[in-house]
């Protein structure tokens, strides 16, 4: 056996190591997964609140001040930190590390996920919330039916984008020793005394997992931009 | 019908309107014309309360609606707009744009409401497109969809905000010709409008709004022909 034979043998093959790997990738995806929905949802919310329409007199709602209060602290630190927060004080005590990890993440994924929202929704032609109120229906009601339709086209793409790097972001997890992709292959290049296999075997495998997910966003992002002819 | 008193709209600084008091009687057809700037579509937005008025009255059929209490939503019912730039809901079919609001606002059935939207659209000549999208449609069809949406909910008055505007030169005519056959039908309107052929027509009174204020009120008839103030003469002698 050559050297380079061996090296991949020791990385991927001896004790079924390549399984580590892929339950190194189950932990990403499960995290990334979960944190996206959280996301998603926290995003909403917080766009919402933005946007509430102060009162006569007002500048701001008191939601728009909670919502932006949240956004600027979310982005002004770094992820990492906000792991470490969540993980040793706010649930210090949890032995669920991965949900956790998630809700981490996924606070931090809202704020952004909320201005991606927001300003699709503000991409939205004024004239077709005048439309909408002039015929009596409410503000909610008009943003359900004609609003927020048309926002998801808006949304969606850089929504896709987000999640991309939210995979990309749950790499760091190994601060708090949760075994995702990375972790393990730093792991196993630790046994081996190899960096080279285990190293590049993970980046290949966050490659392809990315490329499938960027192939399937311009798709869509294809199709959205076919029902703008009709 | 409506009743405006002292209103007053202030964008910061800038005042738009400035102490505007009329009455539109049921049945009156009112023509607002006056230079780009001059507050005459602000004045028409501020009648549904799509612009919220700095200070005055606004009284709409015996109510008070500039009253903070008063439900905004319903008197929209009761008051059609047309918007220079149509906004037809872009997500919905040409049906499902003139059905939603009488449906969601729980005045007409899904049937009854599709029956009036065809009716309206045959009156329009547009039966064919109702499953299309907004998209596919020209400028005048569109427009010609804005008003028939407006009408399918039986409004008691049409606000048009230069619904000519927008329009290639072909299409102005046949949009005219709808607003000309609803003002046969008694229908109460307000209209901004540049065509100033059209507001002679279809108008029993003119308003010539500049810096804010009305300037000069009258019969389209003595409007046109004897204007009294040097501002109405230079605007029309630029116009006509």
């Amino acid at each position: 056996m050559n050297e380079i034979q061996t090296k991949f043998y020791n990385a991927f093959i001896v004790k079924d190591r390549w399984l580590l790997y892929f339950k190194g990738l189950g932990v990403t995806m499960e995290i990334a997964v979960i944190a996206g929905i959280i996301g998603i949802v926290i995003g909403c919310i917080i766009a919402l609140m933005k946007l509430s329409e102060p009162k006569k007199g007002h500048k701001h709602t008191i939601w728009w001040t909670i919502a932006t209060v949240y956004v600027d602290i979310i982005r002004g630190t770094p992820a990492v930190l906000q792991l470490l927060i969540m993980w040793f004080i706010v649930f210090s005590s949890s032995n669920n590390g991965v949900l956790v990890a998630s809700l981490s993440f996924g606070i931090n994924s809202g704020a952004y996920v909320s201005e991606i929202i927001r300003a699709g929704i503000l991409a939205v032609d004024r004239g077709q919330t005048e439309a909408g109120r002039s015929l009596g229906l409410t503000r909610g009601q008009t943003m359900k039916e004609i609003v927020l339709p048309q926002a998801i086209k808006n949304v969606l793409p850089p929504i896709g984008n987000e999640f991309i790097t939210l995979i990309k972001e749950t790499a760091i997890v190994g601060y708090v020793s949760l075994s995702d992709l990375t972790r393990v292959a730093s792991q196993i290049s630790s046994r081996t005394y190899e960096a080279f296999m285990p190293l590049i075997g993970a980046a290949v495998i966050y490659f392809v997992i990315i490329k499938v997910l960027t192939l399937l966003l311009e798709a869509l992002e294809r199709r959205l931009r076919k029902s703008d002819l009709r | 019908m409506i009743s405006v008193k002292n209103l007053c709209k202030q964008f910061d600084t800038t005042k738009v309107l400035d102490n505007i008091s009329t009455d539109i009687e049921k049945g009156d057809k009112v023509a607002i014309i006056g230079p780009s700037g001059s507050g005459k579509s602000t004045f028409l937005r501020c009648l549904n309360l799509l612009e919220e008025p700095s200070k005055g009255e606004i009284w709409f059929e015996g109510q008070l609606i500039t009253d903070p209490n008063v439900n905004i939503n319903k008197i929209r019912e009761k008051m059609g707009m047309v918007f220079q730039n149509f906004n037809l809901f872009a997500n919905k079919t040409v049906l499902d744009n003139i059905t939603l609001a009488p449906v969601k606002l729980g005045l007409m059935s899904k049937s009854e409401a599709t029956d009036k939207a065809m009716e309206l659209l045959t009156r329009v000549n547009l039966r064919d497109k109702a499953y299309v999208y907004p998209a596919s449609l020209s400028g005048g069809q569109k427009q010609r969809i804005a008003i028939v949406r407006s009408l399918a909910m039986n409004p008691d008055v049409m606000l048009f905000d230069e619904p000519t505007s927008a329009l290639d030169p072909e299409m102005v005519g046949e949009v005219l010709e709808v607003i000309k056959g609803l003002a046969e039908t008694g229908m109460t309107m307000v209209i901004v409008t540049h065509e100033m052929g059209f507001a002679r027509e279809v108008s029993n009174r003119v308003m010539f709004i500049d810096e804010g204020i009305i300037m000069e009120e009258n019969t389209p008839d003595k409007l046109f022909n004897d204007p009294q103030s040097k501002r109405l003469k230079e605007f029309l002698s630029k116009v006509l």
